[in-house]
């Protein structure tokens, strides 16, 4: 009961966080004037097809005009454009969740298409790539770095880690990433500049593969060094604070050898709160990684956005949004299934 | 009382305080002095007026790269001239303004440009004729303006060049070629036509010398001459300059646009300050009133505000930042506004908790007995007890707006009325200063912001050990 009780209620905030962010969204589009301009665009795309479909079977340049009055007083109606915003908004709502927002301006798919459901649902798996490594990669090494130094404060590693973290805290990922293009790729030559494949990628699937490692190591190189610093930190922190409580005294008192009071005593401990960390910096990672992706120009939806800001790209933008914050309420829930896993208190209660 | 002073001791214990609080102190005292000596308008006025920047030369370095250099590079020079030796040559009134200019390094300038300002004429325009002697006592007649005539409407004096001066951009005229071809004539019996002329560059002609069929600059002391010929003794030009486009610049260099990246730079600290510091404020004051109202007051007031906080906690916060200020457009105010209205609730929420404990401590039961107001036990009994954890917590906060905004500003969407750090580097990145190795571009603005911010991170570890005293022992 406890497991489904707590997972529940996880899973309704969550998605009380998806509706308000889609609810803020639509209002603030749809009082601004916004959603009204994507609607008139979908719609005379709509009606210019149909104009050249109709071109073909009414020749006479009057009954076509007049027909084509009728088609878009009746698209008007289908659109909602004779009402106001407000009352429009479950279906701007529903148009967001299923990403039916019309045509990009600039941005088109690898295979040319220019929807913008199209084109998102290309670069999507390009993201997920780039954040899961990045995630797993930054886990890891804050795990194994944050506890090895827990086990000795106030050396000198300790002391260049918490150097380390400071600054890369105050690190902007972004910035961290132009100058390791500078140096990697203008000055020694060894990373391409851009991209995320060569033009034309090697056939076989191994070069492929060592072409996408190539290509990707930058990235993640900057997104590991810019994200790591303070989550080993956060590690070692809480890791400290578990080792001086009590029983961990006692379990030292008992002679268990110092590995066994380590992972079981301190660390077994010490996990519920690392992972709470983790959820906490999400939106640090995700932020990181749209602007990282800017930088290196890895074709997902981080540059995506950027370059929707520079075309000016209503209908992508409130997509690319919504997408976000998909992918962010599911790593969120993730987590949070994984945080019940380890925390047996959860479980029980 | 104790508590606090105990805390403030604790404080100023550790290095890593000290250090930030001299890092705080460089950060204030250089936007006090940028706010005193450059105007609030700056941005507008001058930053995004190209016009303010058209003699500097462009994506020009630090002038300090020749100290580490063994080549020494070209620097840019402005030569200024206001007094002029009149001169009357029977039939034209002459005033002549003399200009030096020595070439000291192995380079031709990039370019060269004549400035005139002021110009006042009562008869018939006169004309501007420029002459440059060179270290071989050679003369070249570069140019000839002949000034504009006076509109039928207008009276004399007529007055030209003055609201805006006029500035004759050398390297791309046209007549020049006709001048330094019959000098190639002269000098080398060389025949050419005026495009070989504009091909072969005309600074490679004037500055240099030729030697087996290529030019090599030609050092030393270069006399430029410019002279106004007129009709009437009274004709006056005010001010004139002769420009020499160099390839170092200032502290900082120019970016593609001629501008001195060190004025932007300079402007940009108490922009940074200004974001961080009202931004983290605002957020600590909203978000600690509502978690403290939120814990001691408790019931529905405290459900509806935790409600509140849970959801907004959880809003991914670029994507919605990126959409708000696409949508509001990039003020300065906006990006601020919308950074805390996300920032608060995570105070609110660890705040609760931390009230939550006190509420029932003896010392807040004792004043409630001496029938002590809610707000006045808010305020005097459960303030005093976490201020330590929330004056961390809104240094804690600055970086991050301080980031936030140069973030925005990297993908565009930043306020165009000023320059930012951010912007800077955007601009830079935009055009192409990553892959053409624009370094001086890209380097200063970043380690900026990693200074500003790493100031204000120094500062919140430097309280740490005094809101958490489980990590005091390990210092």
């Amino acid at each position: 009961m406890g497991i489904v009780r707590t997972l529940a209620v996880k899973g309704a905030t969550l998605l009380a966080v998806l509706f308000c962010v889609l609810l803020l969204t639509v209002v603030v589009v749809g009082a601004t004037g916004l959603s009204d301009k994507i609607l008139n665009a979908m719609m005379n795309e709509e009606l210019r097809a149909t104009r050249q479909k109709l071109a073909t079977q009414i020749k006479d340049p009057e009954q076509l005009e007049q027909a084509m009055e009728k088609i878009k007083e009746t698209l008007i109606v289908a659109y909602g454009l004779d009402k106001p915003w407000y009352v429009r908004m479950p279906n701007m709502l529903l148009r967001i969740i299923t990403l039916d927002l019309g045509n990009a301006k600039t941005q088109q798919t690898f295979t040319g298409s220019i929807k913008v459901a199209d084109i998102i649902m290309e670069r999507f798996p390009n993201t997920i790539l780039l954040m899961v490594t990045v995630l797993m990669i930054n886990f890891i090494l804050g795990l194994m770095v944050g506890v090895k130094v827990a086990t000795k404060p106030g050396s000198i590693l300790d002391r260049v880690l918490s150097l380390y973290s400071s600054i890369s805290y105050a690190l902007p990922t972004w910035w961290l990433g132009m100058i390791l293009i500078l140096i990697f790729s203008f000055y020694l030559r060894l990373f391409p500049f851009q991209g995320m494949r060569s033009t034309p990628p090697p056939a076989d699937p191994i070069g492929s593969f060592l072409d996408l490692l190539w290509h990707s190591a930058l990235p993640i190189i900057t997104l590991v060094i810019a994200l790591s610093g303070s989550w080993i930190y956060i590690t070692r922190s809480i890791v400290i604070t578990t080792a001086q409580e009590d029983f961990v005294t006692a379990a030292r008192a008992k002679g268990f050898p110092e590995k066994l009071v380590l992972w079981r005593y301190i660390i077994r401990v010490a996990a519920p709160p690392i992972l709470t960390n983790l959820i906490l910096a999400l939106p640090v990672y995700l932020g990181g990684a749209i602007l990282t992706e800017t930088v290196f120009g890895w074709p997902g939806m981080g540059l995506l956005y950027y370059n929707s800001i520079m075309a000016v790209d209503e209908a992508l933008i409130l997509a690319l949004t919504y997408m976000y914050t998909l992918i962010y309420v599911a790593c969120r829930f993730v987590l949070e299934i994984l945080y019940i896993i380890l925390d047996p208190r959860v479980r029980y209660k | 009382m104790s508590y606090l002073k105990e805390s403030l001791s604790e404080f100023w214990a550790s290095k890593v305080s000290k250090l930030g609080i001299i890092f705080l102190l460089v950060v204030i005292a250089v936007s006090i002095f940028t706010v005193a000596t450059m105007p609030l308008d700056y941005g507008t006025r001058y930053w995004s007026n190209p016009r303010y920047w058209v003699e500097n030369p462009k994506l020009a370095k630090p002038s300090w790269v020749n100290y580490f250099s063994t080549e020494k590079l070209l620097e840019h020079a402005v030569l200024p001239s206001e007094f002029s030796i009149p001169q009357f040559s029977g039939q034209y009134y002459l005033k002549n303004y003399f200009m030096n200019y020595e070439l000291k390094v192995n380079q031709f300038p990039t370019f060269i440009m004549l400035r005139l300002e002021n110009l006042t004429y009562y008869k018939s325009p006169p004309t501007v004729k420029l002459f440059i002697e060179r270290p071989d006592n050679k003369t070249i007649n570069l140019y000839t303006l002949n000034v504009e005539k006076p509109l039928s409407e207008e009276e004399p004096p007529f007055v030209r060049y003055a609201d805006e001066p006029k500035r004759i951009l050398l390297s791309g005229e046209t007549t020049i070629a006709y001048a330094l071809s019959s000098f190639l004539l002269t000098e080398y019996n060389l025949s050419t036509n005026p495009s070989e002329v504009m091909k072969m560059g005309y600074e490679k002609i004037i500055f240099g010398t030729l030697v087996n069929g290529s030019f090599q600059p030609l050092k030393g002391m270069y006399h430029i001459k410019v002279v106004l010929s007129s009709v009437d003794g009274r004709d006056n030009l005010g001010k004139v300059a002769f420009v020499v486009g160099g390839m170092i610049f200032g502290l900082m260099g120019t970016d593609s646009l001629g501008r001195d990246l060190f004025q932007g730079l300079l402007f940009g600290f108490p922009v940074a300050l200004l974001i961080g510091f009202t931004t983290s404020v605002i957020t600590t004051v909203i978000g600690a009133a509502l978690g403290i109202v939120s814990g001691y007051v408790g019931g529905l007031v405290d459900d509806f505000i935790q409600r509140t906080a849970d959801i907004i906690n959880n809003f991914p916060q670029l994507p919605l930042l990126i959409l708000l200020t696409f949508i509001f457009g990039g003020k300065l105010w906006i990006i601020m506004l919308v950074l805390v209205a996300f920032g608060w609730p995570s105070l609110t929420i660890i705040l609760r908790s931390m009230v939550l404990s006190i509420k029932n401590a003896p010392f807040v039961e004792s004043a409630v007995s001496m029938g002590a107001s809610r707000l006045r036990i808010m305020l005097r009994h459960i303030f005093p007890q976490v201020a330590p954890y929330i004056l961390s917590q809104m240094i804690f906060y600055t970086p991050s707006a301080i980031l936030a905004e140069a973030g925005l500003s990297f993908l565009g969407l930043g306020d165009p009325s000023m320059p930012t750090w951010g912007q800077i580097l955007e601009y830079g990145f935009k055009n192409g200063a990553v892959y053409l190795g624009y370094w001086w571009w890209i380097l200063p603005p970043g380690i900026l912001i990693v200074f500003s911010a790493v100031t204000f991170v120094l500062l919140a570890l430097g309280l740490e050990p005094v809101v958490n005293p489980k990590l005091r022992r390990w210092r």
